[in-house]
């Protein structure tokens, strides 16, 4: 009788403290107590956990919040990217009921992300896929995505082809790139030099967008293009030369 | 129209047939008058294909069908110059400039060594404070303040981030969000646009 009872001390004691940590169950975790580490310290490789600061909501919020992601764990899912969620949506000063909306829905698309991904998926594969899907990307093309990368993390494609999509390229045109893309031996480099062409045409007006990855596909396959773009701007490189 | 005479005369050395010309003359004006809009059409035709009459008569080439496609054909060349196609392109990049920074913020993000990533802003208006937001510190506006250098007014904070997708964006004076408009972008859903970073960390 006495465990119990002190487990039941220590979830009050934690509610009490307005903090309660959810334990991830999917997938391998990155680090996400940045804020704690020292600057210049590596990154560990424990199993991380993904504190949800309750003290940023309100009570009734916050217990809302939490069943939520009881029910994540109890269907398999992620729950930091739902934390994630919330605590952007408190910092952004959202309404609870808009919170509470949005890692609702976040939530549902996690589940609909790993039925079409496999349980195999990681977690950050997941929440891109559930991104993609709320911007707007139906299941076949994740599918496709999910074929073109059979072995290696599918996050950089799920991650440029939402972009893409976001851009205003037509769907089947971006799945099309990104899965001819993914197949590529550094596709890595060739998905994020896509992006950064794209995103830059795709300020000079409509319609630019769409040439710019038609000629960027043409050219990485053919060769006549170095997949070397960086992946947010061509004023400083993303990744440091290598030694 | 009945009192009208026969159109053609006869001819010399025949003789008359009154009864036949009796019989034409009641055919002609039996006839219904003609149509103004067939008269105009007809005329209008036979104008046009007397249009280039003079420049024959001058000696003057007659316009051909194929000197328009000639003309475009040269135009492509000319513009478009195949043999130089870096000098299009970069003709192409002048019409169409990138926005620049006095358009709005410019991002970019460095990979550097010990497993940090280098984050720099630059803002079309002067701003009191940044600071960087993310799935790395809880979305603590507070967490990771972006210092300004003095030589051009970057905004720049540098983070410690371990492999895998991360999901940020910019705080400006503690109220206005921003995003770097080039770098890949998580659609919103809900709360607003935020910029999404890959790390590969070490190969």
């Amino acid at each position: 009788m006495t465990a119990p009872l002190a487990m039941a001390w220590l979830v009050v004691a934690h509610l009490a403290a307005g903090t309660l940590m959810v334990e991830q169950t999917v997938g391998p975790l990155p680090a996400a107590d940045t804020a704690t580490r020292q600057p210049g310290q590596p990154p560990t490789g424990r199993r991380e956990q993904t504190q949800f600061d309750a003290t940023r909501f309100d009570s009734v919020t916050a217990n809302t919040l939490r069943g939520l992601f009881e029910d994540a764990v109890e269907m398999g899912l992620p729950t930091r990217p739902l934390i994630n969620r919330a605590l952007e949506g408190a910092a952004r000063r959202m309404s609870s009921e808009r919170i509470i909306r949005v890692v609702r829905e976040h939530a549902a698309a996690l589940s609909s992300a790993k039925a079409v991904l496999g349980p195999g998926s990681s977690e950050a594969e997941l929440d891109a896929a559930a991104m993609a899907l709320r911007s707007g990307i139906d299941e076949p093309s994740l599918t496709a995505v999910r074929r073109s990368r059979p072995a290696g993390s599918a996050v950089t494609a799920l991650v440029v082809l939402t972009d893409l999509v976001r851009r205003g390229v037509p769907r089947p045109e971006a799945r099309e790139a990104v899965t001819s893309l993914a197949s590529l031996p550094r596709s890595d480099d060739a998905l994020l030099g896509l992006q950064s062409t794209v995103a830059k045409n795709a300020l000079r007006g409509p319609g630019m967008a769409l040439d710019a990855l038609n000629r960027y596909v043409r050219g990485t396959a053919s060769g006549t293009v170095t997949p070397s773009t960086p992946a947010t701007t061509d004023r400083k490189p993303v990744r440091p030369p290598d030694p | 129209m009945a009192d009208r005479d026969l159109p053609v005369e006869p001819l010399d050395g025949f003789a008359p047939d009154v009864d036949l010309a009796a019989r034409l003359r009641a055919s002609y004006g039996a006839l219904p008058p003609a149509d103004p809009v067939q008269v105009e059409r007809v005329t209008r035709a036979v104008l046009a294909s007397a249009m280039h009459a003079s420049s024959r008569r001058d000696g003057s080439p007659r316009p051909r069908w194929w000197w328009g496609a000639a003309a475009a054909a040269l135009l492509v060349v000319v513009v478009m110059r195949p043999w130089r196609p870096g000098l299009s392109h970069a003709e192409a990049h002048r019409a169409f400039p990138v926005p620049s920074a006095s358009d709005g913020p410019v991002g970019a993000t460095r990979e550097e060594r010990g497993g940090a990533v280098r984050f720099d802003l630059v803002l079309p208006s002067p701003a009191a404070e940044v600071s960087l937001v993310g799935d790395f510190n809880g979305w603590d506006d507070e967490a990771t303040p972006m210092v300004r250098r003095a030589s051009d007014g970057t905004w720049s904070a540098r983070v410690p981030l371990p492999p895998g997708r991360h999901v940020y964006a910019f705080v400006v004076d503690g109220k206005q969000w921003l995003i770097d408009p080039l770098a890949p972008q998580v659609p919103d859903a809900g709360f607003g646009p935020t910029n999404a970073l890959i790390v590969e960390g070490p190969r």
